[in-house]
């Protein structure tokens, strides 16, 4: 192919595309209304050229979101032939099995015309703490997830569909913050609609053909090198995910096969889909396997089409990992998330230096509250969290990060003003993060309380959970050993975080999340770096002596630390 | 107080302390440069006092005021040589300090590092107390615990404690009673409440800010005092004065008691002269620039007002990262940062693309014509083979750069392995950093809500006037102005900053459901403590007093600030509150909805005196052949022709007041060169500012 761009130019252009994006993903952080977006970041923000093949997306895009959209879109436009689309369309869509995974990742797309002609798509994917349906994991189909909006257009030449709205506002239990945060979402598109027409302005560009080509091509060409420098083979794995206590675990089975410059990872074997919440679409299991690859191989250029170009996937159909029409979805992180950590472990021998071992915050903990304050007003709020991630040859784990998702808390103040509850701890636990060589990240514990005085809400409180790590720990690597399992008690008794929980005024819950697995034998971690970590709470006494083989002397109350 | 006429601006940079004296019976100013002494700033404050002294024998004794600015905390906390400092917080939360936001800033590196918090675990200590979210006691603070809990502290030899309690910025009484106790127990002890350094929700900025304010108490407060004591002993009168990193300036007591608010002090001066050009000429839309060695620095400046943001991040891990440092909240002039200078270090990226920053060769050893043993090439070396610099005119001739280093450096590092030539690659390197600005620039002022096509450029610093024709070109904007001598140009800012303070306290409540009498309290609170803290200065002038309140609507994350003019809200409408807020919003996001239920959420005074003047000389208007002016002709590139084209080279310091003159032309001055497109006319006006108009802009 000829290069119609000189490489000076090329980069230019480039950069402005990805400053397009980040600066919709600035206007959504300022304008969005649910804590979830506007905290905890859980957006992605992204624009594709006008056969679908995406090009930029947000520097602080959420892995699994995304990874799903460059699937997901591309081949939403390849079924639309162009006449569909007229200035001034917006289509919206919740389509798990078309986009993102669940029915709350809402997915808003708008063309965008450059001289009356197509030129490119913006899309963003936000995730909407409210979408109505029954807030549970433990649902057996997707019609009870809650409002499912196939494919359709939320303005029409630039007038809104009011049906469309409507239906939505009927459907979920915060109106005025969903219809805020589509709003949110139109506006984001809008943003990168209209720097995108300035651009081809500026450069005298007909269209962004070229330039796709050229940017996705030379990121092929940087990712397929990073790639051929590890050898040639097939590395296998398989992954146990734990199951509600009397069911089958699930298992999910990976061959990675490295062929020159081409990664093909077979997920044949795995378990068939289960009967609650936890199914994975293929864009989001394909999400997180590149997710494992791209952090492996090249994690600091733009993400874009060429990027997934030399990784393909096979998972076969029915299964847990693409899983197929109505099977529920909504915890679907609680799956999908671990397939980043399987994928590290096959590779692991190859590359040992370019993974970590299994994270606390896979899968990533999302717990939503909701119920009324003691004078009738509802409230509604949802929060993620992770746990203590893993070791890896250079660094102890950090903590606490939700990976390979991502997202920040809200904070104990915010939350308490939101809802009625109080939070009466969010602090490290000692000796959750596993022992190695590098020690594993430290969970961390939050406690919750209903008041039951004057401020205690009308009962019952509901909280739906989506988390895990319950009965199966985050593993080490290379003789690094396991982080502590999560925990999730109400009242000091073992909770079920499957199922809808009502709690009552006066009830305590108790989230614990997972440390991080630890690299390499602790036996070889530097004693002093051991003696700090007692000094500071991180690993106690017997833990010191047992898994590092170092005795730190217990310090004699009143005597002088130094 | 009639002999005491002078005013000292000084500011102790990196490397160099600049100091600038102005004299208030004429205006004119006398400056002066010396080596920052890092192990004692104020030994160079002294040497250089001194060194003025020598040029204008006796001004010490006349001295009025001494308006200061310093790196010296920013320094401390990137370093970590502050002092050993402990946290007293609410029991259960002792980790909210290294817990952060728990977000990763780079979602695809699992290996991404994250900054130390500048207190460890064991010197994190809790009380059981506990406040709710709408300021009543839930459980009260415990007196026996507390003093169990400071003597433990003062124990592990700790010279500094932060105190930060849940939802304390709706009730610090436990904050205040903690803070008395450890005043009883260890007079002396530096203390810093979370109520007195950021009243605001959320607790980990909260935490973040009053332990980072608590962390550099007391190196600032020792080193303040020493410089206060120098200057006396040097004869000095006047009164001592800080920058804050919000643009106005402080007394040393004030600074003393909250470094954290000087952090930024430095670099504001350049934007607060920004602030003076755009009044005094009337800008209503100007876009300071300011480009050195290893960054640019810029700043929207609209109707001669520069924006404050609340948020600012500090000693990040990753350089420019954004999310990778220590968060902290203090009210900051709005500067973005990129890593764009001089020194920017160009490369081939694994995608077979130029790459330009944000690595920087910085000073030392410099690109690669500097010849200090730069081995990569930088975008001084392609000024320099653009034509845009003369190798014998650099630093007034001090230093001489060395063309065919460059060139040969470019060739085989850039030009080669992308096979382009020679001059595309050196074009690209001014082209890509300019593009690298140019479009942080228009995000910034975007979401400052301005506009780039009206904006009247103003550059600064070494590299800023040889960029600033080619980021005008991008931005569109139609006029680019170069104040005479960009060092003065930048420490003039001392003398206009605004004697002024900025609180804020945070406080939920719908409109709907506020009760304006009671809001008006917060507010009279509030103007009660800046009179205070403006008073310490020794002010006896009139104090005035800006309101704003942060809206937004009900269940939004994020608030839009909106001014409340009402000398008493209790006296003001809903529906004229309202009407503000939406005319903003729409303002900024394109639509609003006025049905959707608002609510406030921070309650924002800024506490002033007067503004000082400063009458700017004018040059004495010579008469006189504009053509003695000329120092030649060389050839430049021009990115218009697409080639070399020959400009004429001015001399600065022989452009009188009244020159006008086309380009394409070079105007050299010591510090500096201002390039001059084809298409574009320069003129000096009276002050001997050079402006510069552009074609086609807007």
């Amino acid at each position: 192919m000829m290069a119609k761009f000189d490489p000076i130019t090329l980069e230019i252009l480039w950069r402005r595309l990805i400053s397009i994006v980040d600066e919709a993903d600035s206007t959504v952080s300022r304008t969005a209304f649910s804590s979830l977006l506007r905290d905890a970041h859980d957006y992605t923000c992204m624009f594709t050229d006008r056969k679908g093949r995406e090009l930029a997306q947000g520097t602080f895009a959420t892995p699994g979101q995304s990874g799903a959209m460059a699937l997901g879109i591309k081949n939403l436009i390849k079924k639309l032939p162009d006449e569909t689309y007229r200035p001034g369309d917006v289509f919206i869509t919740n389509d798990p099995w078309a986009l993102a995974g669940h029915l709350n990742d809402v997915c808003v797309i708008s063309p965008i015309f450059y001289k009356k002609k197509l030129a490119a798509f913006a899309a963003c994917v936000f995730h909407h703490s409210d979408i109505g349906g029954r807030v549970s994991s433990d649902n057996h189909e997707v019609y009870e997830d809650g409002l499912f909006i196939p494919l359709v257009k939320l303005y029409e030449r630039g007038e809104p569909n009011q049906a469309v709205f409507e239906m939505i506002r009927w459907n979920v239990r915060t109106p005025d913050a969903v219809i805020g945060d589509i709003r949110s979402q139109i506006a984001a598109n809008h943003v990168c609609a209209e720097k995108i027409g300035q651009m081809l302005d500026e450069y005298r560009l007909e269209g962004l053909d070229d330039l796709t080509d050229e940017i996705i091509g030379r990121t092929e060409k940087s990712m397929r090198a990073a790639i051929e420098k590890i050898p040639d083979g097939v590395y296998k794995t398989e992954g146990i995910i734990e199951q509600m206590e009397g069911r089958e675990d699930v298992v999910i089975r990976a061959a990675v096969q490295v062929r020159g410059s081409d990664v093909v990872v077979d997920l044949d074997g795995s378990s068939p889909h289960v009967n609650w919440g936890g199914n994975v679409v293929y864009n989001f299991t394909y999400a997180y396997v590149f997710m494992a690859l791209k952090s492996i191989f090249d994690p600091d250029i733009p993400n874009n089409d060429g990027c997934t170009a030399p990784i393909s996937m096979r998972a076969p159909e029915g299964s847990v990992v693409n899983c197929t029409f109505p099977v529920a979805v909504a915890a679907r992180m609680q799956i999908g998330h671990f397939l980043t950590e399987i994928v590290y472990r096959a590779l692991a021998e190859a590359v040992p230096d370019r993974v970590i071992a299994a994270s606390g915050g896979t899968p990533a903990s999302m717990n939503v509250f909701y119920g009324k304050r003691n004078d009738g007003r509802p409230f509604h709020s949802v929060i993620i969290r992770g746990g203590g991630m893993g070791a890896s040859s250079a660094n102890d784990g950090y903590y606490d990060y939700i990976f390979p998702a991502n997202g920040a808390n809200t904070p104990v103040e915010i939350f308490e003003s939101d809802t009625p509850l109080i939070v009466e701890k969010r602090e490290l636990l000692c000796d959750s993060g596993g022992p190695g060589k590098m020690r594993g990240g430290l969970g961390r514990r939050v406690v919750f309380r209903v008041p039951d005085d004057s401020y205690a809400p009308i009962p019952p409180v509901s909280l739906g959970i989506q988390s895990g790590r319950f009965r199966y720990p985050p593993e080490g690597l290379f003789g690094g050993k396991p982080g502590a399992k999560a925990r999730f008690l109400i009242n000091n008794r073992k909770g079920n975080s499957y199922g809808l929980t009502q709690l009552n005024p006066g009830d305590v819950v108790v989230m614990d999340a997972a440390g991080g697995g630890g690299y390499g034998d602790p036996r070889d971690r530097d004693p002093e770096q051991v003696k700090r970590d007692v000094a500071e709470g991180y690993v106690s006494e017997k833990s010191a002596a047992e898994d590092y083989g170092v005795y730190v002397e217990p310090v004699v109350e009143g005597e002088e630390k130094k | 107080m009639a002999d005491k006429h002078y005013r000292l601006g000084c500011d102790i940079g990196g490397t160099f302390t600049d100091f600038v004296l102005l004299d208030d019976r004429t205006g004119e100013l006398h400056i002066n440069k010396c080596l920052t002494t890092p192990r004692d700033p104020s030994d160079a404050v002294e040497q250089g006092i001194l060194e003025l002294q020598e040029r204008i024998p006796g001004f010490v004794e006349e001295l009025d005021e001494v308006i200061h600015g310093t790196t010296l905390v920013i320094n401390s906390i990137i370093e970590r040589k502050g002092a050993r400092t402990g946290l007293i917080t609410t029991k259960g939360f002792r980790d909210v300090l290294e817990l952060g936001r728990e977000i990763r800033y780079a979602p695809y590196d699992a290996f991404a590092e994250f900054p130390e918090p500048l207190i460890p675990r064991s010197l994190r200590l809790e009380v059981d107390e506990r406040v709710r979210y709408d300021g009543t006691v839930q459980r009260p603070l415990d007196f026996d615990e507390v003093e169990a809990v400071a003597r433990e502290l003062i124990g592990a030899g700790v010279e500094s404690i932060a105190v930060c309690l849940l939802n304390s910025f709706e009730n610090p009484a436990h904050e205040l009673m903690i803070k008395e106790a450890i005043e009883e127990l260890a007079p002396g002890l530096s203390v810093s409440i979370s109520y007195e350094v950021l009243p605001q929700i959320r607790e980990y900025e909260r935490t973040s800010t009053t332990v980072t304010n608590a962390y550099v108490k007391p190196l600032t407060g020792r080193y303040l005092k020493k410089l206060a004591s120098r200057l006396e002993s040097l004869g000095s009168r006047g009164k001592l004065f800080v920058m804050l990193s919000s643009g106005g300036i402080t007394s040393v007591e004030t600074a003393a008691e909250f470094p954290v608010r000087i952090i930024e002090s430095g670099p504001t001066a350049a934007v607060i002269s920004g602030q003076y050009y755009g009044k005094l000429f009337g800008l209503p839309e100007m876009f300071c620039f300011d480009m050195g060695g290893t960054t640019a620095k810029s700043c929207l400046i609209q109707g001669g007002v520069a924006g404050v943001v609340p948020t600012f991040e500090v000693g990040r891990v990753q350089r420019f990262m954004k999310g990778s440092g220590l968060s902290i909240q203090v009210p900051v002039v709005d500067l973005m940062e990129i890593g764009a200078g001089g020194g920017s270090i160009a490369k081939v990226s694994r995608m077979g693309t130029l790459q330009v920053g944000p690595e920087s060769s910085g000073a030392d050893p410099g690109p690669i014509c500097y010849q200090r043993g730069g081995t990569e090439p930088g975008v001084t070396d392609a000024d320099l083979l653009l034509g845009y610099l003369d190798e014998n005119y650099f630093l007034g001739g001090e230093m001489t750069l060395d063309k065919a280093a460059a060139e040969k450096g470019i060739q085989e590092k850039i030009a080669e392995p992308l096979g382009v030539t020679l001059l595309q690659a050196i074009w690209g390197i001014h082209d890509l950093i300019n593009e690298t600005m140019a479009a942080a620039a228009k995000t910034h002022i975007a979401e400052k809500g301005g506009n780039p096509k009206v904006v009247t450029l103003a550059a600064f610093g070494g590299a800023g006037p040889v960029h600033a024709y080619g980021l005008s070109k991008k931005l569109g904007a139609p006029r680019l102005m170069v104040p005479p001598n960009a060092g003065v140009g930048s420490a003039l800012g001392f003398f206009t900053a605004p004697r002024a303070f900025d609180l804020v306290r945070s406080h939920k409540v719908a409109l709907a459901a506020a009760d304006f009498t009671e809001l008006e309290n917060i507010f009279l609170d509030l103007e009660a403590e800046g009179k205070r803290t403006l008073k310490k200065t020794g002010a006896v002038e009139e104090i005035t007093f800006e309101r704003s309140v942060d809206v937004r609507f009900v269940g939004q994350g994020s608030e839009t600030n909106i001014e409340i003019p009402e000398e008493d809200l209790g006296s003001a409408r809903k529906e004229t509150i309202r009407g503000r807020f939406d005319r903003i919003y729409q303002k900024l996001y394109g639509r609003t909805y006025p049905d959707t239920p608002v609510e406030l959420i921070n309650f924002r005074v800024r506490a002033r005196l007067p503004e000082r003047l400063l009458r700017l000389q004018k040059p004495a208007r010579k008469k006189g052949q504009q053509k003695s002016a000329v120092k030649g002709r060389r050839s430049a590139y021009s990115g218009l022709a697409g080639d070399f084209i020959p400009h004429t080279v001015y001399d600065r310091y022989k452009l009188f007041a009244g020159a006008k003159f086309k380009g394409p032309a070079i105007v050299e001055e010591r510090e500096s060169t201002v390039v001059v497109g084809e298409d574009a006319t320069a003129s000096v006006d009276e002050y001997g500012f050079l402006w510069i108009d552009l074609p086609g802009g807007g």
